[in-house]
């Protein structure tokens, strides 16, 4: 007890600690009057009688030390008092305070913005209840459609009637769910209400998907298993940023009619703020279905195909159970539905049956589309900002060594009055964790401001909504990586000047001149100036490939023409059309587009390239059996109107485009790229060739009547051979084999973009091209108009904010470095004034001193350059397996980096240089 | 060495200033050390100030308390007075000390024929 009562004690009286002092003040004051008093009585005269009561009372200021070890926490005590010290001594240097603090609040600041995005896209956990007991299907995210009874490498797709078998007879999940694995676009109008329709990205998902996730209505009610069967009334649930950001958070939604794609939906309920879907994605759906209204909503089939895989899994294990027996039960599953589906099967997918197999990985963090395609490059850029962060603090180490040395004389005199070692190096670690909390504290500010900008660039917000869930605010991870690098910070580049504290000789002091403190510390400083250098050319050469490597990208020859072209989008689904009434609503709108005196060609296609969007589809060959899904025999496709070919300038090499007489009566006709020809047809001509995509009787289906120039249509196919691709006439219709009325693909005659080519030289207004499409139908939703370029520019915006932020981090890298060699020539310079006036005045010219300082320099950044570069290698192998077009050992992007920091580092060494040259001799001497 | 023999001095300090207290009932400091150096001699002749962070922590362990009163001369002084807890740890220390004593005692009067 004693020891806890005590210290509570001395805590409370950390809290009067000047009360205590006055106190003991009081009682000596009280001790020596009274002692005097005793001393008088026996005979002493006043002033003597007081002397001898001090002499005896002892040294009052090891008394009132002891007196404050005892009383308070000692520790911190000590700790608030060596913190006030080092403020009050940062107080007293203004410029050095705000210019470390400001070096760190961006060093500290960039490293903890790009950390905020880390942390929200890779590591955090959905908006769920207990996260850690929810597992997915499928190692690898794979969008969005798989047909056919076999995948390759995992089987992480299903379709609905796997789904069915798998959630009634799995044991180990108390709940399994099952959600799109695309995200279709809806069309969705309030019943009643006088607003345009908009469009809106939505998912379908099983029943029990919310009960799964363990998420609540914010109001309303869930998606309940009731609504997810056939025949039930079609319920839809929206999400709290649609309803909010469009519907002012207006109550009577909730029990509304909703037409979505024209199909009246009551909705249930809202979805809770920070529940976004089960994956983390720039467009979190705004529209929950059913599965079973998929037919409804979508005009299709997919749900009762039991080879069309478009459903991704998440289940919530039971209490108890083991995800690698949940694994092997589903495994087991898999086979025996497989094996039910053996009279389906092709000979390719029976083929591939015992290779058949799935994985579960654990699904707290979801299905993170954003995670996929950003983790290397945010790994990149914490690389970078990491690097950026080293450099900051070497940058700052010089400062405080040079801080160090000045304050050497002091630290010694203090020394020499007894101070301890340690005291000593708290002092000095006390400033740097100062200003490394300070530093931290101003870069929260920085990178909060920082992660804001990156958004906003990265996933621009649709039309002004709130656009990704991400929140920029610092949250408590983040706050305490901030605080955690600010430390390891402080302690990096306190630690040199505080081991330089404790090497002091007292001696020095009392020697007075302060003459062997002038070299001393040079050698880290040096060092500091190489590391410096070196981090610095991996940055900037770091940024220069990258810049290369973006520019490559955004100048390849795409195989068609992305300048001065005009992509509008439409949903012409939203105005209600379908079937065969849209062709002639197509002709009306390419019509009404192609009156205009400046436009040259236009077209419509399902989707224009590198929009993000494509379709892919198993072919069958005629003549060829082994060909379709099961044989690896498919391709991309896309559909179109007459002259689209020349609209979006992609060349035709031999044979014609899809032209006016292509109809629904005429030939079934088809036009191929090059790669599709080669791949498919290597030894023959592929014209007048037939294939089909809908099984082995569909193969006399298209007959092929042109060849295109390989024209790239998807970010995918980036850094690989061109995908074999066709291209088919929206006019014609397939028809499933064997159902002459059933289109196979209706969802591919929803034209999506309109290519406008302008004349040249002629300069095309959006409100020309919105008034145009109008006089087509004024009912028709325009989603957006931009050009071919930005939309081309947008496949590559997270190389170009990559770039730039590494652009970004190798100039500070730059500025701070040519700060440090400044710095350390300066102080080389001074230290050197006497032998340099020594030099001169046996001899020495100005050339020969320039040099000399010069040689300095050299040396320095030269070794930094050479750890530099091989840093540099290094890291260049591991940017190109990021990166596709990236040479890492692109000449001109190494020699640029190398070339700028020698540059700037010696310029920022002539200023020092030249100051070397005017040294007198006569004062230099007399100096000493 | 040095910082044992201190701990030794603070100890008997305490049990000094806390029989002190025992005896003499509640007292200033200066009446403490005086009458420490009184009877101990050499003890407090010098550096008396050694004192007041030993009453400090008597009182933060809660043997003394203290408070403000006004002594002859008017002043304000700090009187101290032994706790229950105090006389408490003074019986048992003392005892200790007593028992202490007198084993060393016997053994510096032992003779060479008691160690046969």
């Amino acid at each position: 007890m004693r020891p806890l009562r005590r210290w509570l004690h001395r805590a409370f009286s950390l809290a009067r600690r000047g009360e205590r002092e006055e106190r003991l003040r009081t009682e000596i004051e009280d001790h020596i009057a009274r002692q005097t008093a005793e001393n008088v009585r026996a005979g002493l005269d006043a002033a003597e009688a007081r002397r001898q009561a001090i002499l005896k009372f002892g040294p009052v200021e090891s008394v009132r030390e002891e007196y404050r070890d005892r009383g308070g926490l000692p520790l911190i005590e000590t700790l608030a008092r060596d913190v006030r010290y080092a403020a009050r001594r940062l107080r007293k240097s203004p410029v050095f305070t705000t210019t470390a603090v400001l070096t760190l609040a961006l060093g500290i600041g960039a490293t903890t913005a790009i950390f905020t995005l880390a942390w929200a896209v890779l590591l955090k956990s959905l908006a769920v209840a207990r996260p850690e007991e929810l597992l997915r299907l499928g190692k690898e995210a794979r969008c969005c459609f798989w047909g056919g009874y076999s995948q390759d490498k995992e089987y992480s797709l299903v379709s609905y009637e796997l789904y069915q078998r798998f959630r009634d007879n799995t044991k180990g999940f108390s709940q399994l769910a099952a959600f799109s694995a695309s995200q279709p676009l809806f069309g969705a109008r309030r019943v009643g209400a006088q607003e345009p329709a908009g469009s809106y990205p939505g998912e379908f998902v099983s029943g029990n998907y919310f009960a799964t996730f363990g998420v609540r209505a914010y109001a309303g009610r869930v998606l309940a298993p009731e609504d997810d069967r056939p025949g039930a009334p079609p319920a839809a649930m929206m999400s709290y940023r649609l309803w909010r950001d469009r519907y002012g958070a207006d109550p009577s939604v909730v029990g509304a009619t909703f037409n979505l794609n024209q199909k009246p939906f009551t909705l249930v309920g809202i979805t809770p703020p920070g529940f976004f879907g089960e994956t983390l994605r720039s467009n979190a759906p705004d529209f929950f279905l059913p599965l079973n209204t998929e037919p409804l909503a979508e005009a299709d089939t997919d749900l009762y195909t039991p080879n069309n895989n478009w459903l991704e899994l998440i289940g919530r294990m039971r209490r108890g159970a083991a995800p690698p027996s949940i694994e092997a039960e589903m495994r087991i599953e898999l086979k025996q539905w497989l094996l039910s589906h053996w009279g389906d099967m092709g000979s390719i997918d029976r083929a591939k049956f015992p290779r058949q197999t799935l994985y579960l990985e654990p699904g707290g963090a979801g299905i993170s589309a954003m995670r996929e395609e950003y983790e290397q490059w945010l790994e990149i850029l914490l690389g970078a900002s990491g690097f950026t962060l080293l450099v900051v603090a070497a940058n700052l180490a010089g400062l405080m060594l040079v801080r160090g040395l000045e304050q050497r004389r002091q630290v010694s005199l203090s020394m020499a009055l007894g101070a301890r070692a340690s005291r000593m190096v708290r002092q000095a670690m006390a400033e740097s964790l100062l200003l490394s909390a300070l530093g931290g504290a101003a870069g929260l500010l920085v990178a909060y401001a920082g992660a804001s900008l990156i958004m906003r660039f990265v996933f621009p917000a649709p039309d002004g909504r709130s656009a990704v869930p991400i929140d920029a605010a610092p949250s408590l991870p983040v706050l305490g990586f901030a605080l955690g690098i600010s430390l390891i910070t402080g302690f990096c580049f306190g630690i040199a000047p505080a081991w330089m504290a404790t090497r002091v000789d007292p001696i020095e002091a009392l020697r007075g001149s302060g003459r062997s403190t002038a070299l001393a510390g040079s050698r880290s400083r040096k060092a500091l100036v190489v590391l410096q250098a070196a981090l610095s050319v991996v940055l900037l050469s770091a940024s220069g490939l990258l810049l290369a490597a973006l520019h490559n990208l955004e100048n390849e020859d795409f195989g068609f023409e992305p300048q001065g072209r005009i992509v509008a989008h439409i949903d012409p689904k939203l105005a209600g059309y379908s079937g065969d009434r849209l062709t002639l609503f197509y002709r009306s709108v390419q019509d009404s587009l192609a009156k205009m005196p400046e436009v040259d060609k236009v077209a419509l296609c399902t989707y224009s390239p590198l929009g993000g969007n494509f379709w892919g589809a198993g072919i069958w060959i005629d003549g060829r059996p082994g060909s379709g899904t099961g044989g690896g025999v498919s391709a991309a496709w896309d559909r179109a109107t007459p002259g689209y070919l020349s609209a979006i300038g992609n060349p035709i090499l031999r044979g014609r485009g899809i032209a006016e007489r292509d109809t629904q009566g005429s030939r079934h006709v088809a036009v191929v790229n090059e790669a599709f020809a080669r791949k498919y047809f290597p030894n023959e001509d592929p014209i007048g060739k037939y294939f089909g995509q809908h099984g082995v009787e569909s193969a006399r289906e298209y007959e092929i009547v042109g060849i295109t120039k390989n024209a790239r249509y998807f970010h995918q196919e980036l850094g690989e051979q061109s995908f074999p691709f066709f291209l088919l006439p929206e006019a014609q219709h397939d028809f499933v084999p064997g159902k002459a009325s059933m289109d196979a693909n209706p969802g591919s005659h929803i034209l999506h973009d309109i290519v406008i080519a302008p004349r040249r030289g002629a300069t095309l207004s959006i409100g020309r091209i919105r008034q145009a499409i109008a006089a087509a139908d004024p009912d028709l939703p325009v989603i957006s108009i931009r050009t071919l370029r930005a939309q081309v520019g947008d496949q590559f915006l997270q190389q170009r904010l990559i770039a730039r932020l590494t652009s970004f981090f190798g100039l500070l890298a730059l500025v701070l470095s040519c700060i440090s060699v400044y710095g350390a020539m300066a102080w080389n310079v001074g230290a050197r004034t006497a032998e340099i006036g020594v030099r001169m005045a046996l001899g020495a010219d100005g050339r020969s001193v320039l040099a000399l300082v010069l040689r300095g320099v050299f040396t320095l950044v030269g070794a930094g350059l050479a750890i530099g570069l091989a840093l540099t290698f290094l890291s260049g192998r591991f940017l190109k397996t990021q990166l596709y077009g990236l040479n890492p050992n692109d000449p001109v992007a190494l020699l640029m980096a190398v070339g700028t920091l020698g540059l700037f580092a010696i310029a920022a060494s002539l200023i020092p240089a030249v100051r070397a040259t005017r040294i007198s001799p006569q004062q230099a001497l007399r100096a000493e | 060495m040095e910082q044992k023999k201190s701990d030794v001095q603070q100890g008997t300090l305490a049990l000094m200033a806390l029989k002190t207290l025992d005896v003499l009932g509640p007292l200033h400091g200066y009446g403490i050390a005086r009458r420490i150096e009184q009877i101990s001699g050499e003890l407090l002749s010098v550096n008396q100030g050694t004192l007041y962070p030993v009453l400090l922590k008597l009182e933060q362990e809660g043997a003394i308390a203290s408070e403000w009163g006004a002594s002859e001369n008017n002043r304000k002084a700090r009187f101290y007075r032994l706790t229950r807890a105090g006389r408490k740890r003074l019986d048992a220390e003392t005892r200790g000390w007593e028992q202490t004593a007198a084993i060393m005692a016997r053994f510096f009067t032992a003779k060479a024929e008691d160690y046969q």
